[in-house]
């Protein structure tokens, strides 16, 4: 067989192997593209809905790219994000948020949404038996995905967010120390 | 050998979720059977060497979407015998060319011989692209003795399916089995 720079090749393949990696997850992410762009479309603050959009398709695509478990977290992650996402869009169609405060619908929808994602990224954790490596990027993009709709309130409504799930990943988190 | 196939398995998969310490491994598992293969096919050095540059390539870009529950030589070796068909048709227009332009390539044995091995090859390659990757996996797993995906009877079944069709093909593409 002619000469062949196997080391030259072995490079090239390992190229070509990140770059397969990275066009699928640039693929993967193109559904969350879709819903940070109907999410903008439908949200008083679409700046800051589209912001929190881009950290949510970079930290998907990344993880996605990365692989391993990590990116079991992707789609569990993102689909309990769409929680309170949904609750906090549709919440701020019933009535006009502000600056000056619509706390009574807006937060309590952010707070309610992050207690379900929280329950739901802690079951599917149990269920997969999957550990740190599941629980912190699946967490992430929960609350990243949420935040594109509970950003509608300043940022008191992704606190709400963030104090809901965190009460939510609880009974989960005493059930997995208890055994 | 089977131990090896079934390594192959393994670290493939692990490829495939993204554990990248396994990928010299893999490499190194593959790139003897690729070698193989593209030899056998096109029986030019050159010709086998650049294909299974792009073959090794192809396989390790597409490794992300392996599907950990088919034995990963014969799926690999299917992407090769593709690469190897391109590079074979590719010859073939190449040669065409320089046919039109009166030249003719040197040849150290008889050239008569030569041409109609090159041509049943590159006929049979063509074919072979003709089929679904299930039956070139298993063509290609009964020719060049690589680990089919199945075994026993689901294998005979298989390899009587993908014949007939690999004739259908040769059939239909140039009028004669």
């Amino acid at each position: 067989m002619a000469s062949i720079d196997v080391v030259g090749l072995r490079k090239r393949a390992r190229f070509a192997y990140e770059l397969g990696r990275l066009r699928l997850s640039i693929l993967g992410v193109v559904p969350v593209l879709l819903v940070v762009l109907a999410a903008a479309s439908v949200a008083n603050r679409p700046a800051s809905t589209l912001a929190f959009g881009a950290a949510t398709i970079l930290a998907g695509g990344a993880l996605l790219w990365y692989g391993r478990e990590p990116r079991k977290a992707v789609f569990p992650g993102i689909a309990a994000g769409l929680v309170p996402l949904v609750l906090s869009l549709c919440a701020g169609r019933v009535h006009t948020c502000g600056v000056n405060g619509c706390g009574t619908l807006c937060v309590p929808a952010c707070a309610l949404g992050g207690v379900v994602a929280g329950l739901a990224v802690a079951r599917v954790a149990a269920r997969r038996g999957l550990g740190l490596w599941f629980f912190i990027p699946a967490s992430a993009l929960c609350l990243l995905t949420g935040a594109m709709g509970c950003a509608c309130l300043g940022y008191s409504g992704v606190v709400g967010l963030v104090v809901g799930f965190g009460a939510g990943l609880v009974p989960g988190l005493v059930r997995r120390a208890v055994g | 050998m089977t131990a090896s196939r079934h390594e192959l398995d393994v670290l493939m998969a692990r490829l495939a979720a993204g554990d990248r310490a396994v990928f010299g491994r893999v490499f190194d598992l593959l790139f003897p059977s690729v070698q193989r293969l593209c030899l056998g096919l096109l029986k030019n050095e050159a010709d086998a060497a650049d294909a299974l540059q792009d073959a090794m390539q192809k396989i390790f870009e597409r490794a992300s979407q392996y599907d950990p529950e088919r034995p990963a030589m014969p799926w690999a070796l299917a992407i090769a015998a593709w690469e190897c068909r391109t590079h074979a048709r590719r010859r073939m227009r190449r040669r065409e060319v320089s046919e039109e332009a009166g030249f003719e390539p040197p040849v150290t044995f008889d050239p008569e011989e030569g041409h109609v091995r090159r041509d049943l090859v590159e006929a049979a390659l063509a074919a072979l692209g003709e089929l679904s990757e299930t039956d070139r996996e298993t063509l290609v797993a009964t020719y060049w003795e690589e680990a089919a995906p199945v075994s026993g009877a689901t294998l005979r079944k298989r390899r009587e399916r993908a014949l007939a069709r690999l004739r259908g093909a040769f059939r239909r593409l140039y009028g004669l089995d």
